[in-house]
């Protein structure tokens, strides 16, 4: 029973982050209808933001936050104005090569300048701390920050898009961009302006994930991968979406360990040969799988 | 006999691209004759290879505009059917292909059917999601070597050994894959004026007019895609001979089904030229490239930024590609 909550709350946990992940290509894909292979590489780019700010100012990596938003939102920006406007004139084959031509660049410009070994960060108030939760459940002090900043950062994006008159552009030009232009609303600086907050809410999400997840050029496809399960599964362009469907999908990264508790304390040899643990992600592909093909919309989507 | 006739007709293209295309042709024929490098040798190799995925990719992504981007887990089928039969039970290349072949468009059936109810992003990510997939299951599977892969050891053979594709030099294996692209132009020429073909031109243009003029839209995409798989599948068998060494990390990962995509979109998709200039670009691009700068000054990553600036400049600004820039020009001179 100990094992089933300590999962059921570290899947909680470990998907709250994967929500925020997922957030900012929800609010692109949302938006301008483009899926960014690239956005792996962003979380990569704030992962590597956040070790060396950190690892160069002496601070605590949780007050590094800013600057890793701050650079995310830059990155966003310039890549829009820079690239993605380019693309947008061709067709969607060029959409999903051109992105994915910039993942290959930003992996191979990190791996130029930083070298393919692991780094992690080994400092901080945090770092190596828990909270003892009682029943066995032991909760890693840093993945409890994360969450709850992702919870905030989560607020903070809801409110904007429903409370605020950029908010209102932004879901303006995501329904009919042409419409949006002739009410003087100025699409093209949406358009950056949702590749901004979306590289900067992943880049926030890499900055609290390098608390207890080593950094290296590649770990960008498994994240990408991920993100667009959580998407596909929370509708995309949906914001609420997306968070319930991080919870799921973090659920569902925890099951296979479950499965093999289950199989050791009741002596399955035939299961054992091959541990679960190995289909740790291949369960969620899996389920991104089958969500397309049962409800293409997701669950909270709203967009055809 | 219709069809063999239709596909050895090339009368529709213009004489200047015959010409250029049969200079190209004696060239392949006759270059291992002139004194190359093993490396040149290699590098050949990989671009008649890479040339024939493109050209399965540009059946059902050129042709029929759905973009695939799982095709590297049809290349691992083909490659571990042939493997797998020749270490356990030493079945020559000729039979295994054709069983290669046939399961991946089993597999192909199977994952197909649900696939092509979905339509743009969503189908090519969840094509993505299938082969990752796979490629887990290969890791893990012991009966196929789990993540150690597999290991054709050529000591056991006699090369050269024409039944099973055991040689020790290169240019066997040249001749071989020769012969295959020859044939798979010769298919492809004949695919694009089938039935078929202009079923899925039309598919692409405007589906719902498809659909409207009686044609089965989701039968049509699911055999050009068996078609496809098939000619990734038969060079995939071909991969397992020739490298000898598979690992599912390497045969099935995500770079490779990008790279065929890449390929033919580079060289202009939906034409029947354009995989295989894609290719004579992009592969002695990248292998070259790594030599030069990534192995010899020791700057890890060099050659591949090179290369993403390259996809990106052509994604940005002639995304109908190679092929697309010399239709426009023609287009221009007839004025």
């Amino acid at each position: 029973m100990d094992i089933l909550i300590g999962s059921l709350v570290a899947g909680i946990l470990i998907g709250m982050i994967l929500a925020l992940v997922a957030l900012g290509l929800t609010i692109i894909f949302g938006v301008m209808d483009i899926v960014n292979f690239a956005h792996g590489e962003f979380l990569m780019i704030g992962m590597y933001t956040g070790l060396l700010t950190a690892k160069a100012t002496g601070m605590d990596p949780l007050f590094t936050l800013p600057v890793s938003a701050l650079v995310g939102f830059l990155l966003g920006v310039v890549c829009y104005y820079a690239f993605i406007r380019f693309l947008m004139r061709g067709p969607m084959v060029a959409q999903l090569l051109g992105t994915f031509g910039l993942m290959l660049f930003l992996r191979n410009l990190a791996l130029l300048i930083f070298g393919s070994e692991d780094r992690a960060l080994h400092h901080g108030v945090l770092v190596g701390k828990s909270f003892e939760m009682g029943m066995g459940v032991i909760i890693p002090a840093t993945k409890m920050a994360a969450a709850v900043l992702s919870v905030v950062a989560f607020l903070a994006i809801w409110l904007l898009m429903n409370r605020t008159k950029i908010g209102k552009a932004l879901t303006a030009t995501a329904l009919n961009a042409q419409g949006a232009r002739y009410m003087g609303i100025p699409t093209e600086k949406m358009n950056a302006l949702a590749w901004g907050i979306g590289g900067a809410s992943v880049t926030v999400a890499g900055a609290l994930l390098v608390n207890f997840w080593s950094v290296n050029p590649f770990v960008g496809i498994l994240f990408t991968m991920i993100a667009f399960a959580i998407v596909a599964l929370g509708g995309f362009g949906s914001v609420p979406g997306a968070f319930f469907a991080g919870l799921v999908v973090g659920m569902i990264t925890e099951i296979p360990g479950i499965w093999d508790f289950l199989s050791y304390t009741l002596n399955w040899d035939w299961m054992m040969d091959v541990p679960m643990t190995s289909f740790k992600y291949t369960g969620v592909y899996l389920a991104y799988f089958i969500i397309m093909v049962l409800r293409p919309r997701g669950l909270f989507g709203w967009k055809n | 006999m219709e069809k063999l006739r239709s596909a050895f007709d090339f009368s529709d293209f213009p004489p200047l691209d015959l010409s250029i295309a049969g200079i190209v042709g004696v060239f392949l024929l006759v270059f291992p004759i002139f004194p190359h490098s093993a490396f040149a040798m290699a590098t050949m190799i990989q671009f008649l290879m890479f040339s024939l995925y493109g050209m399965g990719w540009n059946t059902i992504g050129g042709y029929g505009g759905q973009v695939d981007l799982g095709k590297a887990q049809y290349v691992g089928i083909g490659a571990y059917t042939t493997a797998v039969l020749l270490i356990r039970w030493d079945i020559p290349f000729w039979f295994s292909m054709p069983l290669g072949v046939c399961f991946a468009v089993i597999w192909s059936f199977i994952i197909g059917y649900p696939l092509f109810r979905l339509k743009g992003h969503y189908f090519a990510i969840a094509t993505i999601a299938t082969s990752l997939v796979l490629m887990d299951l290969f890791g893990v599977w012991e009966f196929v070597g789990a993540s150690r892969g597999l290991e054709i050891s050529p000591i056991k053979y006699h090369p050269p050994d024409f039944w099973r594709l055991i040689f020790k030099e290169d240019i066997y294996y040249y001749y071989v894959i020769l012969g295959f692209f020859f044939l798979g132009i010769l298919y492809v020429n004949g695919f694009r004026k089938s039935c078929l073909g202009f079923q899925l031109r039309s598919i692409k243009d405007n589906e719902d007019v498809a659909r409207s003029l009686g044609i089965n839209v989701h039968w049509a995409k699911i055999k050009t895609y068996a078609i496809a798989t098939a000619f990734v599948s038969m060079v995939g068998s071909f991969h397992a001979c020739y490298i000898k060494n598979i690992e599912p990390e390497d045969t099935m990962s995500l770079d490779i089904s990008i790279l065929i995509a890449l390929m033919a979109m580079l060289g202009g998709a939906g034409s029947l030229w354009g995989p295989i200039i894609g290719a004579a670009v992009l592969i002695p691009l990248k292998s070259y490239l790594k030599e030069w700068l990534g192995a010899a000054a020791g700057l890890a990553g060099i050659d591949l930024i090179i290369y993403a600036v390259i996809i990106m400049l052509i994604s940005a600004l002639e995304p109908r590609g190679i092929w697309g820039i010399v239709e426009k020009v023609r287009r221009r001179r007839q004025r």
